[in-house]
């Protein structure tokens, strides 16, 4: 028996004895939540996670894993929606199929036209691929100003999910029991997705990603490991559709539109793509700025895309990358040397914050206020905007910052140099994603 | 006819240019065959043929007396051919391990499956293994990203993942280049021991390498075969003699 098997059995023990237990907690944390967060809006909230979740790994699945760049996975997103929209009715109408189980329709749709669409477009990745997704986007759009009846127009298909027979007193009238069967199908869909991942499809996934040409010569056909990847990812798609359309009982153009695209690439490059988890948490910050943010401030798109920006230019493997980044240093025991410095770099972080958002937020506020209101609530204090002081104030908060992150930025680095200085016993780590 | 190869008449143009001007040549089974031939002569359009990645013009390949000519890499790939190349080329951001475990997988007969997966696939692991050991890559460097090897490493990683699938037919192209005098000896065995009982095609300039491996050679000339035979007779053929202008062929 070579050393090697040795070596690689104890890693995959171990490595199946910590994924037991994270799928064991994210089941029990799923059952938990509403339990912690009672409120019926942070259970909306949660929910809007947990969609944006199974959409964001399953576009995932095209970019990060098989390097397929798509600007219109909405399309399956919406088209399943639309169709569990239409299942739902049919439900009204007595077409014997229970609620919980509406987002497979969702799903087989998203198949089917994964299928469809897949068929000739996966034949490359890169530019090619991209541009044909832009197109079958704009396709499905427009379509869906010319099926009116389809696709309801601009009023949408609306329906209601407590009509159907129920069980046991289940109507699903509540947001708690819609709470439920959106947490179960998420579990459902990331199992399934870490699942596919592991598999033999899965792994050429990948390899094709990285070259599509050497994978030809073992074996494999570019076009097929593709297919294949994109088929399933339509599929999950489709399912978040059909839990969106539970939850809302109203499905719009909008979910199949170019924003919507947009937004789930943001989430997976934003949460990191060469990770599992990333878009989970690329899903979790977007839906938290989608709801809460935009809840304080009217600009929180300008602010999402300065996230997008500072994500692109300063963490190319995302917020998950940033994290995993320190893998080796806690490995070896060395992140507590790095504490100090990151809470010297945090406060001129926190000043240019302060500074960019006040003036940003000042400058919206002067753009459309009107001539009687000339005073704002700013982080607790009241800011004339036709005073200088509030602006000085802010704009040498701002250049305060960026004079303090130079300075801290060479303690940054020599913390970081030295807690992840060599060390020969340390064992390596397994390939990402 | 007993050819693991046999190639009929084959050419090959790339616009006006034609780099392949009629080739007929017969790879027996079970030997270790070399091509030589200087620069642009053609060597690697000819391994780029044989194994799918270019079609040809005119002619025919058969592999084991199958017609493979046209078909996609994929396909020879699955009928027992394998290839590596030139230029390191594997699959950077997987570990070493990965990369030879992608190239088992679809002679194990996992092909597209998306239900079982590769941990669970003992027999996969197992043989990933014993390939990692033949080519020296068996110990922690095997959870490296391939793309961190060293040169070396990285040479003896994309022979590991021609040889994965347990083809008969082995293509390998230029397996020694750019690599030190104990590097080459040393890829020179790998070569002896994971080829043995396979049959050899192999594309290369060190002629200590050629001379001390092959059983027969061949020697591609501008897009044309001018002989093929023993080293020994290679070595005395005039008109081989005055393709290399009698320089390395005589101190090989």
């Amino acid at each position: 028996m070579s050393n090697l098997t040795a070596i690689r059995r104890t890693i995959n023990a171990d490595l199946k004895r910590r994924q037991r237990l994270y799928w064991i907690l994210l089941a029990v944390g799923l059952i938990a939540l509403p339990w912690i967060f009672s409120s019926s809006f942070a259970v909306s909230i949660m929910i809007q996670i947990g969609i944006a979740a199974i959409f964001a790994l399953s576009y995932n699945m095209l970019l990060g894993q098989g390097g397929m760049l798509s600007f219109g996975h909405a399309v399956y997103f919406g088209l399943g929606g639309f169709l569990a929209m239409h299942f739902m009715n049919y439900i009204e109408g007595g077409f014997p199929l229970p609620i919980p189980f509406l987002p497979l329709i969702g799903g087989f749709i998203g198949l089917l036209f994964g299928v469809i669409f897949g068929s000739f477009s996966t034949r490359r990745a890169g530019t090619v691929f991209a541009m044909i997704s832009l197109g079958i986007a704009e396709l499905i759009f427009s379509s869906s100003v010319i099926f009116v009846k389809f696709f309801g127009g601009e009023e949408g298909i609306t329906g209601n999910r407590t009509k159907g027979p129920s069980f046991f007193d289940i109507n699903y009238g509540s947001d708690i029991q819609v709470y439920y069967i959106a947490a179960f199908w998420t579990f459902v869909a990331m199992f399934a997705m870490y699942w596919f991942s592991r598999t033999s499809a899965g792994r050429m996934a990948n390899a094709v990603r990285e070259n599509p040409e050497r994978a030809e010569f073992i074996g494999y056909s570019q076009r097929r490991v593709r297919l294949i990847s994109f088929c399933l990812s339509g599929f999950f798609a489709g399912l978040a559709g059909g839990i969106f359309a539970i939850t809302y009982e109203i499905v719009t153009e909008e979910a199949l539109g170019l924003n919507e695209s947009g937004t789930v690439l943001l989430m997976a490059y934003i949460g990191g793509l060469g990770y599992f988890i990333g878009p989970v948490i690329g899903a979790i910050l977007l839906t938290l700025l989608r709801t809460v943010v935009s809840n304080i401030t009217d600009i929180w798109l300008l602010y999402l895309g300065l996230i997008f920006l500072a994500t692109v230019l300063f963490a190319p493997n995302g917020l998950t990358g940033l994290i995993m980044m320190h893998g080796p240093a806690h490995k070896a025991r060395r992140l507590g040397m790095l504490v100090v410095p990151y809470v010297k770099m945090a406060f001129p972080v926190l000043m240019i914050t302060i500074g960019f958002t006040g003036i940003l937020e000042l400058a919206h506020f002067a753009q459309n206020t009107s001539i009687d209101e000339r005073t704002k609530a700013l982080f607790g204090f009241t800011s004339d905007i036709d005073s200088i002081l509030p602006w000085a104030v802010l704009s040498l908060l701002a250049i305060g910052g960026i004079y303090g992150v130079r300075q801290a930025k060479s303690g940054v680095l020599d913390a970081w140099a030295r807690a992840n200085e060599p060390e020969p016993s340390v064992p390596p780590k397994g390939d990402k994603s | 006819m007993s050819g693991a190869i046999n190639i009929i008449d084959l050419h090959k143009s790339f616009g006006p240019a034609e780099i392949i001007r009629g080739i007929d040549l017969e790879i027996i089974e079970g030997e270790r065959h070399a091509i030589i031939g200087p620069n642009g002569a053609g060597k690697s359009t000819l391994f780029h043929l044989i194994s799918g990645h270019y079609e040809p013009s005119v002619g025919r390949i058969n592999l084991n007396g199958e017609d493979i000519s046209g078909l996609p890499p994929y396909e020879i790939s699955r009928k027992g051919l394998s290839r590596s190349f030139q230029v390191t080329n594997n699959f950077p951001r997987m570990s070493v391990y990965e990369n030879v475990r992608c190239a088992i997988l679809w002679g194990q007969d996992h092909k597209y499956s998306f239900w079982q997966r590769v941990d669970d696939m003992e027999e996969v692991n197992v043989q990933t293994e014993e390939i990692l050991d033949r080519i020296g890559l068996g110990g922690k460097r095997a959870f490296m990203p391939a793309g961190m090897l060293a040169y070396a490493e990285q040479r003896a990683l994309e022979i590991g993942i021609a040889i994965a699938n347990g083809s008969d037919v082995v293509l390998l192209d230029e397996p020694t280049a750019g690599m030190s005098h104990s590097e080459t000896e040393q890829v020179v065995e790998l070569i002896r021991s994971v080829t043995r009982g396979k049959t050899l095609v192999m594309v290369e300039h060190d002629m200590g390498v050629v001379f001390n491996l092959a059983d027969r050679i061949s020697v591609l000339v501008y897009g044309k075969i001018i002989a093929t035979d023993t080293p020994q007779n290679i070595r005395n053929n005039a008109a081989v003699q005055e393709a290399y202008l009698g320089t390395e062929i005589e101190h090989a």
